[in-house]
């Protein structure tokens, strides 16, 4: 109990710093949950993509336009030629059409006009230009034959028309399980974080020199010591988690009611024991209050962008995401990846995440013996 | 005077290992995260040849020219060669859908194509627009040959060769003469903005310097400040000095860090070396007004006022880009008055402008910007360091 009243003291005495850090963090997560949804999903069928007419709209040069827009996503862009090129470079677009002047004259006399694009040289920019001159190349091949504009265009559009059936097989809300992973991997970075933070700032009140001189003339062994300092840092584990799982109904939605909402909750829980192991270990080693913040983030922010916390997994190098198997997270992230294409739920399908699981649960046994035994060590 | 406080300024913040890991060490850290992170990013955003299957079953058979269409996108000699086709039964590509071996599948049934997917995605357009390009192709040849063929009926020719009339057509559509100019600047690798913001961080944090060489000056800091300020020192020079050793360590770790970005990381900067620097220079300039800014206006401990600086920079990091890159579009989009004031937004523009646009309007812009941060930091805190005079303390 002693242990436990001098560990809420400290807490309480840092909770202006601790309330600040939480705060950031959320802000951090929730501003980017906001803005990068659109960079993220790349799950959009259509590109995105600005067209600038600078012939008469009429015609064919109409055609072509009504085209584009019927087969992609036609973003507004304020009409100067700086902010159109900011919104490439930052993929707002991801393909610019410029129809030059007398094009639709142009095609009626039988001439090719050439047409400049911008492309961003992404997968929806390719795309793009897919969609693009396979319009162009239907209009050349008509415009050799048919002389007259009206029967060209219906002749186009006729062809164009042609489709195909598309037959989905699945029935996941695949958007809102991304949205769901997408929360979760960052929660990564913050449980981490604000673990790792708060629990060694903590720790190293403990470990003061006058303090822990102190503990360790007392009755009490280093073991049971230990032992309740872990239990009392987990109650705080315990509560941030509960925090960033409440949050997460607020940001993600209903689909945290469903079982791949609940298989979610567990894997994050798992992590933060995993992360509550780590910020102990960290703890115990350093002395000095100063370079927690150092080691905090160099610690957070290296297992989340090694592991795919911000930065999707399947974009990550190989010899990356080879390294990241050494740390925690990676499992921690492939569970909540492996959770959005859960189709069925059953023992099979679930084999992988339980062991992903297990693995995270033996590296905390394995930082709580290394804890153990450094801090025996010392004394 | 000036060098002996220089140099004891010095040597004081080189030997502070906080210090010198915030401003020299995690920049580089953090810079080496960003490599591992992103350096993948824009090549998995290009094309890759997608997984698919073709139902094998009469209706293919009657349909030769899908087949062969396929074939010619799956040949990896091919330049444009688009996927890696396998031909099953149904019962096959589904068990191949269901394991992900495969993005969809083609089914021809009833004179129909459909195209079996998981779900929404990329690759599953893809396969849809390719399969409906070679369909259309088809209808094209079908359209014209059949226009060929009246004409020569019409003519009065009554042997019609349909097979060279056909093979004729085909060729006129194979024939792909579509004429696009691409004039896309070709520095368009968007994840240089990260390493941007990471410049803009390290000359911010470069405020702690100046920040704890100004505690060391002021008598209500520390013990070491009452001494100084007991000596008969010009103040104004005694700071000044002070400054001029905080902003040369600074730099140092700049220099480190570009080293660093460049030879290592192969960060691109643009052409234009000595505006690089320029506005590097400039940069730290801000920073380290800030940071005097911090240290002279806020009231408290210095721990306190190294968390404002260090929170002040994270954020106007995190709006210029750092997080997540399109964050700075969108400010820049919505509010750009934000960013306008944002120090580590001017800094990561300035290097943008540099970068992408040909034209130096928009880098000037950000450098006098810079510039007017500075002063107005500089001024406010000389109303606030001067006729500083205690009875006690």
């Amino acid at each position: 109990m002693t242990v436990f009243k001098t560990f809420l003291k400290v807490l309480n005495k840092n909770k202006f710093v601790i309330i600040l850090y939480t705060i950031i963090l959320l802000v951090f997560g929730g501003i980017n949950m906001q803005t990068s949804e659109n960079s993220t999903n790349f799950v959009a069928s259509k590109p995105d993509v600005l067209i600038i007419n600078n012939d008469e709209n009429i015609g064919i040069s109409k055609n072509l336009s009504d085209y584009i827009e019927k087969n992609t996503n036609i973003i507004k862009v304020e009409d100067n030629e700086e902010a159109i090129n900011d919104a490439l470079f930052y993929r707002d677009v991801s393909y610019i059409v410029y129809i030059p002047k007398n094009y639709r004259q142009d095609v009626l006399n039988g001439k090719n006009p050439e047409i400049e694009i911008k492309s961003a040289g992404d997968y929806g920019g390719s795309y793009a230009e897919m969609i693009l001159s396979r319009y162009i190349k239907v209009q050349n091949v008509y415009a050799k034959e048919i002389e007259n504009e009206d029967e060209l265009i219906e002749k186009i559009n006729e062809t164009l028309l042609e489709e195909v059936n598309i037959q989905k097989t699945t029935t996941l809300d695949t958007n809102s399980l991304s949205k769901a992973t997408f929360y979760y991997n960052f929660a990564s970075y913050s449980i981490l974080a604000g673990a790792v933070y708060v629990i060694c700032l903590i720790l190293s009140s403990f470990r003061e020199e006058k303090v822990r001189k102190r503990t360790i003339i007392s009755s009490m062994t280093y073991k049971k010591h230990n032992r309740i300092l872990l239990i009392s840092n987990g109650l705080f584990a315990i509560v941030l988690w509960l925090l960033y799982v409440v949050l997460s109904f607020a940001f993600v939605g209903d689909i945290m009611f469903s079982t791949q909402g609940i298989v979610y909750m567990i894997n994050s829980f798992v992590f933060t024991i995993c992360a509550l192991t780590i910020a102990f270990l960290i703890g115990s080693v350093v002395n000095n209050k100063n370079a927690i913040n150092g080691i905090v983030n160099v610690v957070a922010l290296g297992s989340s962008f090694l592991c795919g916390a911000f930065v999707p997994m399947e974009w990550l190098p190989d010899f990356v995401l080879k390294i990241a198997h050494i740390l925690p997270s990676y499992y921690y992230i492939s569970n909540n990846e492996m959770v959005t294409n859960l189709e069925t739920i059953n023992f099979e399908t679930l084999k992988p995440i339980l062991t992903n699981m297990g693995i995270m649960l033996l590296f905390s046994v394995a930082f709580i013996i290394i804890t153990n035994v450094l801090s025996k060590r010392r004394k | 005077m000036f060098i002996h406080i220089f140099k004891y300024a010095f040597k004081t913040l080189f030997r502070d290992k906080m210090l010198i890991f915030w401003t020299f060490a995690f920049p580089i850290i953090l810079g080496t995260f960003f490599n591992m992170a992103f350096s993948n990013i824009e090549n998995s955003e290009k094309m890759d040849i997608i997984n698919i299957a073709i139902v094998e079953n009469e209706d293919l058979k009657s349909n030769e020219f899908i087949k062969e269409a396929f074939d010619n996108l799956s040949d990896k000699e091919n330049e444009d060669s688009l996927f890696e086709t396998k031909y099953t039964t149904k019962e096959e590509a589904n068990t191949l859908l269901q394991d992900d071996k495969i993005s969809g599948y083609i089914i021809l049934e009833d004179d129909k194509a459909n195209v079996v997917i998981k779900s929404n995605g990329t690759n599953e357009t893809v396969i849809k627009y390719v399969t409906e390009e070679i369909l259309q192709t088809g209808k094209i040849v079908d359209e014209i040959a059949k226009k060929k063929i009246e004409e020569e009926i019409v003519s009065g020719n009554y042997q019609v060769d349909y097979e060279k009339i056909y093979e004729e057509v085909s060729k006129i559509v194979e024939k792909d003469d579509t004429k696009l100019k691409n004039i896309s600047n070709s520095n368009l690798s968007y994840t240089m903005i990260e390493f941007y913001t990471l410049i803009a961080m390290t000359c911010l944090y470069g405020g702690i310097l100046s920040m704890v060489v100004v505690n060391h000056n002021m008598a209500n800091m520390e013990s070491v400040g009452k001494r100084v300020a007991t000596a008969p020192l010009h103040k104004g020079k005694l700071i000044i000095s002070s400054l001029c050793a905080s902003y040369i360590t600074q730099i140092i770790g700049l220099v480190i860090l570009f080293a660093y970005t460049i030879f290592v990381l192969k960060v691109d900067y643009g052409t234009n070396l000595p505006l690089v620097i320029l506005l590097a220079l400039v940069g730290s300039l801000a920073g380290l007004s800030l940071g005097v800014a911090i240290a002279t206006l806020i009231k408290a401990n210095d721990k306190a006022k190294t968390g404002i600086l260090i929170a002040v920079t994270m954020f106007g990091c995190f709006l210029s880009g750092m997080m997540g890159i399109t964050m700075k579009y969108v400010i820049d989009k919505n509010v750009p008055i934000v960013n306008m004031l944002n120090p580590a937004s001017m800094i990561t523009d300035g290097f943008y402008a540099l970068y992408y646009y040909d034209t130096f309007n928009r880098y000037f812009f950000n450098i006098a910007s810079l510039l007017i941060f500075s002063v107005v930091m500089i001024l406010i805190s000389i109303g606030g360091l001067r006729r500083q005079k205690y009875d006690s303390i």
